[in-house]
């Protein structure tokens, strides 16, 4: 939407270092105020699975040779406990230093995804990326609140670049390791398997059935299980029992901490009876993978927009959200400019987030810290916020349908049937 | 024949309807043709009809909203209060308190007025009613306190006494307090005295009886705000900056709910409740109707909201205080809509700038329901011994409490002692406003997007000379998003610096000297940086204007920020929407209005955002002490988002 610029090329290859730079520094010296103090035990920007509180409580107690996994209150994998607990020293300003460099890689993934995308060596929307994934507030305050969901994004940003440039292992090996992380991340296994064998460029206005053949999937599928085993095994090993698989990834599945987030379960499963639990735990886990095969099948043309699109469903319905998931489905957006002016109501989007990033807080505060609202209040300013998610993927999708038609002509309309 | 005829058409007449009716009906379950068709076209008729009646929609939203705050006080709207929570059980205790403890606070009040006339220092002071709680066999303290921030320098003492609870560990507390200066005038210097000295019999008086589930804590703060906010502080958090406090040696419970008693005058006719907290908060509705029946009805002292007496069952009060001729005065509706919106008027006033309305306040950033009972100062006919019954009723009430009040209200405007406002009726008020904001800035955001095609029309000429006037066409044009952003981040920023200047010492020390400087500053700036830039922004058709866009952007943001504050500040909303309602929407972004008439029309919104730089002087420094010291956030809320709001709308009247 912005006018085009009319720089040289050396002035953009000079300009997006010092912006990264710029950036990077305001985030550092952010991260070593007060301000991460008052946000760490924030419920919208770190979940019972990626707070840095509990993941501290665990180190600790690995240290002080107590399994982190015989309570009810660590849920981190293994594979950070085993990280944290060796290699990193325990202090807060390495912490800092640490996420930081995390969502300087994502941002650098991004633009590298956009380069590729674009089948360019740099472009003068280089900044524009970064900074739209530096400077979302959806994504920094989770940094700055140390959330783990941070590292998540650099990896999920990470696996979809390697996928991208056609790194296979690489690509898989960071997916996997992701999936140890964060078991929904499961649902991005299939359109970045597809992403590997297709190429990432944009194809959304001439749409073409995918010609590749399926049966190449198998062998990568294999590449991706075995370093999922490897990384089980590390896992058990460092715990030292199979104790982590319930804690971890059963957490996801299962529900135990109704601690309340951003997403749509825990208010939902607070209501819920007992003898329902089972049943409904089963329907919104399921939930969560039956858009995989009709969205890959939708965008067989461009996977690169089908992970865009599942990275949405992520941020709107997986178990345990934080702020940072449908962040990135948000900033992931700027990858994709050519689908703008075929966005059907962009300013509804963003004035829902807006009401919703402001009511989320305020809601909180007055339930919790004020006391004169309840649980119902900041639920309601969840649905508003799961509402505004549910905008943006459903411009998202239209908008990647709708370019294939081509520019709107005076008294025609494009319907969906 | 005829009429035969008739009488055959007419049952024909009828079947064809019913058939058109069936037909219609099956249409809409089973559409034939093509439903995508059909759809658009409703889907077009419906967008139509709104659009064209956009303006009369909007118009009828300001209108209603408008009306609709005018209409608060109207006596018929609203219900009566009750009390909501079961386990409260005003009133139905017999109360213990007699002449003898009313002796007993006539003999502090003695030694107490003695000790205000020769001007004890805070410190000898606590320290004596330290003593007299030892002496009384209860465990009491003193806290000394220094504030030090840019705008205050104050330094106190506070006395305080926990009676524990002889029936439970003192898991909970209640408060019972009283501030040295009383509520009259805001702390001004008249001192609270008979409410001390009641502070000081309750504890004689509660130490008695053992049916305490509770521990009692007895607070004498110094001061008037300032003292209670550090004894607060000290007994929630360990620190407050710019705040150096005693920690408090004593510990006790979680504290649920507090009273606190501002008695200053000789004796009082009727009880005044106070109840705004701060940034905007109320208590418990509960709280405060206990108290009403329990004031009524076993000690038999009416109460009123504030000081503010009612005309129709007072005739002290039964002046029209306003100039309204006494014809429409003596009207009873007239009479009770203006009693009505004296209490809504100055709730408003106390809630607004989330000061809250006096030492109770404090209690309510810790969670804590709490009220102020005032003694409305009077000849008679009561004294300490109706206000040691309320008081003591209303502690057992509170005794019985399981968990915090919670039932009954925390959003309400109270018009009466026993008549409200629910959220219901007064919310719409100022989100209508809001609504219709935020269509105005859709709308102007959407025509912003199209333009006239001229281009086409002279093709079609040169083609076509018959065609005399063809329709003209419209064509979609780019919207300048990001600069437009850009600029109101800007003036967001430019807010923030504004905080920091206005909170700083060097501001503050003299701020009736410099108030007029900055705003001369703040004001000519962005006509110095943007002008050049608007001048060499160059025409162009086919890209919408940034003035159009800012407006559009800021009437949406503004009508975000107007909802989102009605649930936290009622009043505060209410005030946004009438500041911003109007004014916003009704910044210009024409090119052809003359420059001259431009500037007038930005110093006019220089005026609404900024001018309590010049004209409010007291309250600016007031803004930036409760911000300090109690953590309101009004003053940085009015620099940081208020002010800038009306700066971008004055902005877009320049470019």
């Amino acid at each position: 939407m912005s006018s085009p610029s009319k720089t040289s090329l050396s002035d953009v290859s000079a300009r997006y270092p010092t912006a990264l730079l710029v950036l990077i520094a305001a985030r550092l010296w952010l991260s070593v105020t007060d301000v991460p103090k008052h946000l760490q035990h924030n419920q919208q920007l770190s979940s019972p699975l990626t707070s840095y509180f509990q993941l501290q409580e665990g180190i600790h107690l690995f240290k002080n040779d107590i399994d982190p996994y015989s309570g009810g209150s660590f849920r981190h994998s293994p594979l950070l406990l085993s990280f944290f607990a060796t290699v990193l020293p325990d202090s807060r300003l390495v912490a800092s230093v640490l996420w930081t460099l995390g969502d300087v890689v994502a941002a650098w993934a991004l633009v590298q995804i956009w380069r590729t995308r674009q089948n360019v060596v740099q472009s003068s929307r280089d900044t524009l990326v970064a900074a739209s994934y530096l400077l979302n507030p959806y994504i920094f305050l989770p940094t700055l609140a140390l959330s783990t969901s941070s590292i998540e994004n650099a990896l999920m940003l990470l696996a979809m670049m390697f996928a991208c440039k056609k790194k296979a292992s690489a690509a898989l090996f960071t997916l996997s390791f992701l999936l140890h992380l964060s078991l929904s991340s499961i649902v991005m296994l299939l359109p970045i398997l597809l992403l590997l064998i297709n190429d990432p460029h944009s194809h959304l206005a001439s749409p073409q059935p995918m010609t590749k053949p399926l049966r190449k999937l198998w062998p990568l599928f294999g590449e991706f299980s075995m370093y999922t085993v490897v990384l089980a095994l590390i896992s058990t090993l460092v715990a030292g029992s199979l104790a982590w698989i319930p804690q971890t990834w059963g957490a996801t599945l299962t529900l135990p901490d109704l601690t309340p987030t951003t997403g749509m379960w825990w208010y939902f499963f607070t209501e819920m009876f007992d003898h329902y639990r089972p049943m409904f735990l089963m329907v919104f886990s399921v939930h969560l993978i039956i858009y995989v095969v009709p969205v890959c099948l939708k965008f067989q043309h461009d996977y690169l927009y089908a992970n865009f699109i599942l990275l949405g469903i992520l941020g709107t319905f997986k178990a345990y959200t934080t702020l940072s998931d449908p962040g990135l489905f948000l900033t992931m957006s700027v990858i994709f400019p050519e689908t703008y002016s075929y966005m059907r109501h962009p300013i509804v989007t963003v004035l829902l987030h807006l009401h919703a990033s402001l009511l989320m807080p305020l809601f909180h505060s007055i339930w919790v810290t004020q006391g004169t609202g309840n649980a119902n209040f900041y639920y309601a300013s969840t649905l508003v916020f799961a509402c505004a998610n549910g905008f943006a993927l459903d411009d998202a999708i239209w908008s990647g349908l709708r370019i294939a038609i081509g520019p709107s002509v005076e008294g025609s309309h494009v319907v969906q049937e | 024949m005829e009429k035969t005829d008739q009488e055959q058409v007419a049952p024909e007449q009828q079947l064809t309807g019913a058939k058109k009716i069936l037909s219609k009906l099956k249409q809409l379950v089973r559409p034939t043709g093509n439903v995508h068709e059909q759809r658009l076209r409703r889907k077009m008729k419906l967008t139509s009809l709104i659009t064209r009646r956009l303006t009369l929609i909007k118009t009828a939203m300001f209108v209603i909203g408008y009306l609709w705050m005018v209409l608060l006080p109207v006596p018929q709207l609203g219900r009566g209060t009750f009390v909501d929570e079961n386990a409260l059980q005003p009133g139905q205790v017999n109360t213990q308190w007699n002449w003898g403890d009313v002796h007993a606070a006539d003999l502090y009040l003695g030694q107490l007025e003695q000790m205000r006339d020769v001007n004890y220092t805070s410190e000898r002071r606590a320290e004596w009613f330290k003593e007299q709680f030892s002496k009384l066999g209860i465990s009491a303290s003193t806290q000394n306190y220094h504030f030090q921030t840019s705008a205050a320098n104050m330094t106190g003492t506070n006395a305080y006494a926990v009676i524990s609870s002889p029936r439970n560990p003192g898991a909970e507390a209640m408060v019972i307090s009283a501030s040295w200066l009383s509520i009259i005038d805001e702390g001004a210097g008249t001192v609270n005295i008979r409410g001390v000295s009641m502070i000081l019999a309750l504890a004689g008086f509660l130490k008695r009886y053992s049916y305490w589930g509770k521990d009692i804590v007895l607070v004498i703060s110094d001061g008037y705000l300032d003292g209670m906010q550090a004894w607060l502080s000290a007994y929630h958090t360990p620190s407050q900056s710019g705040l150096t406090a005693d920690r408090l040696e004593i510990p006790s419970g979680v504290i649920w709910t507090a009273l606190n008693i501002d008695y200053p005058g000789h004796s009082f006719s009727h009880l005044g409740v106070f109840f705004e907290g701060l940034n905007g908060r109320l208590p418990n509705q509960d709280l405060f109707n206990s108290l009403n029946r329990i004031a009524r009805y076993t000690a038999g002292v009416p109460v009123v909201l504030y000081d503010h007496l009612d005309p129709r069952e007072d005739s002290a009060a039964d002046v029209s205080f306003s100039r309204v001729p006494s014809f429409l005065y003596n009207i009873q509706f007239v009479k009770s809509y203006l009693y009505q919106a004296r209490n809504v008027l100055r709730h408003f006033g106390y809630q607004y700038n989330g000061r809250g309305s006096g030492v109770h306040g404090l209690f309510h950033q810790f969670r804590i329901d709490a009220i102020t009972l005032f003694a409305v100062p009077a000849t008679g006919p009561h004294g300490f011994h109706a206000l040691g019954r309320t008081i003591e009723s209303t502690l057992r009430t509170m005794n019985n409490l399981l968990e915090r009040l919670h039932a009954s209200f925390f959003f309400y405007i109270l018009k009466e002692p026993t008549w409200f406002l629910q959220i219901g009726l007064y919310l719409p008020s100022a989100i209508l406003i809001s609504a219709a904001m935020m269509f105005h800035g859709l709308s102007i955001w959407v025509d912003a997007g199209w333009m006239k095609d001229d281009r086409s029309k002279s093709n079609e000429k040169s083609l076509s000379k018959e065609t005399p006037a063809p329709e003209p066409e419209w064509k979609r044009r780019q919207r300048p998003v990001l600069d437009v952003l850009s600029i109101m981040a800007a003036t967001h920023v430019v807010g923030l610096i504004l905080f920091g200047i206005i909170s700083s010492r060097l501001f503050i020390s003299n701020y009736k000297n410099l108030g007029q400087p900055l705003f001369s500053i703040l004001t000519t700036a962005p006509v110095m940086i943007i002008m050049p830039l608007a001048s060499q922004q160059m025409f162009r058709k086919d890209v919408a204007r940034r003035a159009t866009i800012l407006k559009a952007f800021n009437l949406c943001f503004a009508s975000t920020v107007i909802s989102i504050i009605t649930v936290l500040n009622f009043s505060l909303a209410a005030l946004l929407a009438i500041l911003l309602g109007v004014p916003l929407v009704m910044s210009s972004s024409s090119l052809q209005t003359e420059l001259p008439i431009r500037m007038i029309k930005y110093t006019a919104y220089a005026f609404i955002g900024l001018g309590w730089l010049l004209f409010a002087q007291t309250q600016m420094a007031q803004a930036i002490w409760d911000w300090q010291i109690l953590s309101v956030w009004f003053a940085p809320f009015v620099c940081i988002v208020y002010a800038p709001l009306v700066l971008q709308a004055g902005i877009s009247c320049l470019i």
